[in-house]
């Protein structure tokens, strides 16, 4: 029967092999996997186990795997799903339990154990020479074991110690780990390069039964007595190996394994070869559980990489987010900065802005000023030049009538006198004429267009504007002049303001200015539809010191006169239905040779 | 002296001025506007008018204007508030004989006015001779006119009887009526006398 598979499992694979395409036929016989621990030679662990596996893919009719892995990478194999099952110690068995969800199925009686329970300790090996009085000792000596994870050579050693109150990991110095196989620690303490070696029990009565150690070399030392078993050990007793299966293997794959395993004899092929006597249900495992629990103090024991892994997808899942918020944090702090420079800039630009706006303003009312007084120093001086020259020919009349009298001393006394008073007059004539010149604007002819100083000047008043909520209406084309820019401003501010102020009552103020070339002249119409004038008024619009208004001085309409008229232009108003049009003309530039300059 | 004539329209400068030169002894008559001093005068004889610039109506410098177009003998002295230069340039090329700021000053005022004085006293002189001559031109015939233009012209009288036709003794004849008619004894005369 097994010959008969055997023959046909080579068959099959023979036809695998030539024809790939019926892989998916000869996979429908998975074979049964069996992850087993194995610290060091993975040879060995299969040779222990292979027998055992034979056994069961005979009573199973099915192939037997057998994966003999590290701890690390049985931990992997389970969580990857690859084995079926898994033969490993006590500890292992325990932590995967509470791990990875494995049960428990079956404890293996060892050869030199009479309990299941009590079966593998940790036992310290020294020289013979050697006295080993407490635990404590073991701290200044040269220690050697094979595997940190290693069950009976290392952790429960390990867990002896912390029942002293010491950290095998830490406070042991000189603790050394050199790897498998387990006799070469023994030399290496009769070789004297350790002082003790750390050791599964029995390791060293096999020796010496086997004949490789003599009798007398090496003790086992701070013995723990017992009788589970026949050799010493240092340490309290814990279960031996044990199978589990994985939460997800078919559970009747495993009480079929089981059952087979169960039936196994001590004197069976399988249990000479595996080096034990039979499979038993699970025992107690309380002592393993207290003993993990103790060994849990240590970082290392709690399986981190396990930990990570497990969480790894979540964290970088996490780290992805939160990397993605940081993107987005980061994409919404440079749009905010670009955002905020933009504003900062606009902000800016407004400042500019109305800085030069406040600026021309501040220039334009300068200008005013220097104009108003301009025209009443004109004003003033020529009302006080009159009488003065008034004066000065009557006192000169005195003297020549007093030089055709008789009298001598009275003459000359007087003609003094007089001539004084002429000086007088003289001097007050001088300061009136320097005073006028000094108050005069002086023109600065030059290139430029009608059309753009209105829009200056409509700009400078946009304050205004937009506080009566009125819009001018333009009419505009190019009109290149050859004037003086910042008094034809003047002249375009001043109308714009008098046409506002006659508008204060009206709820629709309309202001329209035209623009209109013709015959080499521009014509410019300024409309308002405010109160307009009497007859009376217009009549009287140029005239010095005329106003209707309570605080004017009554000088704007003469200074615009006289400044269209200094540009051999023209300026007259006519009332219409409502409100007032101003109109001036300007010589086109074609037409503007050099300015005619008159006082 | 011929007559002084102040024109401005200030009355009380106006005074003050004439009150003035009467203490030199120079007699003066005001007007306050071009228009009352064109009413009021003979602008064909001998005057000198002080004339302001800014007055209403009939400004200083068309009043100015109108006298050289009538070819007035009267000399103008112009007397301004504020001078510029460009007005002062076209007073002088108009015939004034000065350009003054107020208010001026009497001495130097009186020493202007008698040159003005002679100047006006020359151009009506200028101006007699040229209607004497006028009204003596007036009193020629038609051919005493042709005759007078051709001897004016330097030629001689057998050419002009050839050119006019007619016979030598004839241009004679005309030839001492134009003589006679215009007051003159030679050609030299006849020619200085058209001249001016």
């Amino acid at each position: 029967m097994r010959l008969q598979t055997t023959l046909f499992s080579t068959l099959v694979g023979m036809v695998l092999l030539l024809l790939p395409s019926f892989i998916t036929q000869a996979q429908t016989i998975a074979p049964v996997r069996f992850g087993v621990l194995a610290f060091a030679d993975p040879v060995a662990t299969v040779e222990r186990w292979q027998p055992t596996a034979d056994y069961l893919a005979a009573q199973l009719q099915r192939p037997i795997q057998l994966l003999p892995l590290t701890p690390d990478a049985l931990a992997q194999a389970v969580v990857q799903q690859q084995v079926d099952f898994i033969i490993g110690n006590a500890l292992t068995s325990v932590a995967f339990k509470k791990q990875y969800g494995t049960s428990h199925i079956l404890t293996l009686v060892n050869r030199s154990s009479s309990q299941p329970e009590h079966s593998v300790g940790s036992a310290i090996v020294t020289r013979n020479d050697t006295h080993i009085a407490h635990y404590k000792t073991l701290t200044q000596l040269k220690i050697v074991s094979s595997d940190a994870n290693a069950f009976g050579g290392f952790q429960i050693f390990a867990g002896e110690m912390a029942k002293h109150g010491i950290n095998a990991y830490s406070q042991l110095p000189e603790l050394n780990f050199v790897g498998f196989p387990q006799d070469k620690l023994l030399h290496k303490v009769l070789n004297q390069q350790a002082d003790v070696a750390i050791l599964p029990t029995c390791v060293l009565e096999t020796a010496i039964t086997r004949g490789e150690i003599a009798p007398s070399q090496l003790k086992v030392a701070l013995v723990k007595p017992q009788h589970y078993i026949d050799c010493q050990s240092s340490s309290a007793l814990y279960p031996s190996t044990a199978l589990s299966k994985l939460g997800t293997t078919d559970h009747q794959l495993a009480t079929k394994i089981t059952q087979a395993l169960l039936q196994l004899t001590p004197d069976s092929l399988a249990a000479t070869k595996g080096r034990y006597r039979y499979w038993s249900v699970p025992v107690n495992d309380s002592q393993v559980f207290q003993l993990l629990e103790k060994l849990k103090q240590w970082p290392f024991v709690t399986n981190w990489w396990l930990v990570f892994s497990n969480l790894l997808p979540g964290l970088l899942c996490g780290i992805f987010i939160l990397f993605l918020g940081y993107l987005h944090h980061l994409r919404v702090k440079s749009l905010v900065k670009q955002k905020t420079k933009a504003l900062v800039d606009e902000i800016q630009q407004h400042k500019q802005t109305q800085q030069t706006l406040l600026e021309q303003q501040k220039q334009f009312f300068r200008a005013q000023r220097v104009l108003l007084t301009g025209e009443m120093a004109s004003g003033i001086a020529h009302e006080l030049k009159q009488p003065l020259a008034g004066i000065r020919y009557l006192t000169q009349g005195c003297i020549f009538r007093l030089k055709n009298t008789d009298s001598e001393s009275l003459t000359s006394e007087l003609e003094q006198a007089l001539t004084k008073v002429i000086a007088q007059v003289d001097r007050a004539q001088h300061t009136i004429n320097h005073l006028r010149d000094f108050c005069q604007q002086h023109s600065h002819y030059q290139d430029c267009d009608l059309a753009t100083i209105i829009d200056d000047a409509i700009s400078l008043m946009q304050p205004e504007f937009n506080r009566r909520q009125l819009q001018p209406q333009l009419y505009y084309q190019s009109a290149p002049i050859y004037a003086d820019a910042s008094l034809i401003q003047q002249v375009i501010v001043n109308l714009i303001r008098n046409a506002l102020d006659a508008m204060t009552d009206v709820t629709q103020p309309q202001l329209t200015i035209k623009l209109n070339c013709q015959q080499q002249q521009v014509y410019c119409q300024i409309q308002d539809n405010g109160c307009g004038l009497t007859a009376l008024q217009l009549q009287r619009l140029f005239i010095p010191f005329e106003t209707t208004k309570a605080d004017g001085l009554g000088l704007g309409m003469v200074i615009c006169k006289r400044i269209i008229e200094e540009h051999r232009g023209h300026i007259d108003a006519t009332s219409l239905n409502q409100g007032l049009s101003i109109n001036f003309s300007l010589p086109l530039r074609s037409l503007a040779d050099a300015p005619h300059l008159s006082d | 002296m011929h007559p002084i004539y102040l024109i401005d329209d200030d009355q009380d400068v106006i005074e003050s001025l004439g009150w003035m030169l009467s203490g030199l002894a120079i007699n003066s008559q005001a007007y306050q506007s071009a228009d009352a001093f064109l009413q009021a005068v003979d602008i064909h004889q001998a005057g000198i008018a002080i004339l302001d610039i800014n007055m209403p109506g009939i400004d200083g410098m068309a009043l100015l204007t109108y006298l050289k177009q009538a070819n007035s003998p009267i000399a103008v002295i112009m007397l301004t508030g504020y001078g510029s230069i460009s007005l002062a340039v076209k007073s002088i090329q108009d015939g004034a004989i000065d350009f003054l700021e107020k208010p001026v000053d009497g001495e130097q005022l009186v020493n202007l006015l008698e040159r003005a004085n002679h100047t006006s006293q020359q151009r009506w002189q200028q101006y007699q001779q040229q209607q004497q001559v006028q009204q003596r031109l007036a009193l020629l015939t038609p051919r005493e006119t042709q005759v007078m233009q051709q001897v004016l012209s330097g030629k001689l009288n057998k050419v002009i009887a050839a050119e006019l036709n007619i016979s030598q003794r004839t241009i004679e004849l005309h030839r001492h009526n134009v003589m006679q008619k215009m007051q003159v004894n030679n050609v030299a005369e006849l020619a200085h006398l058209l001249i001016q």
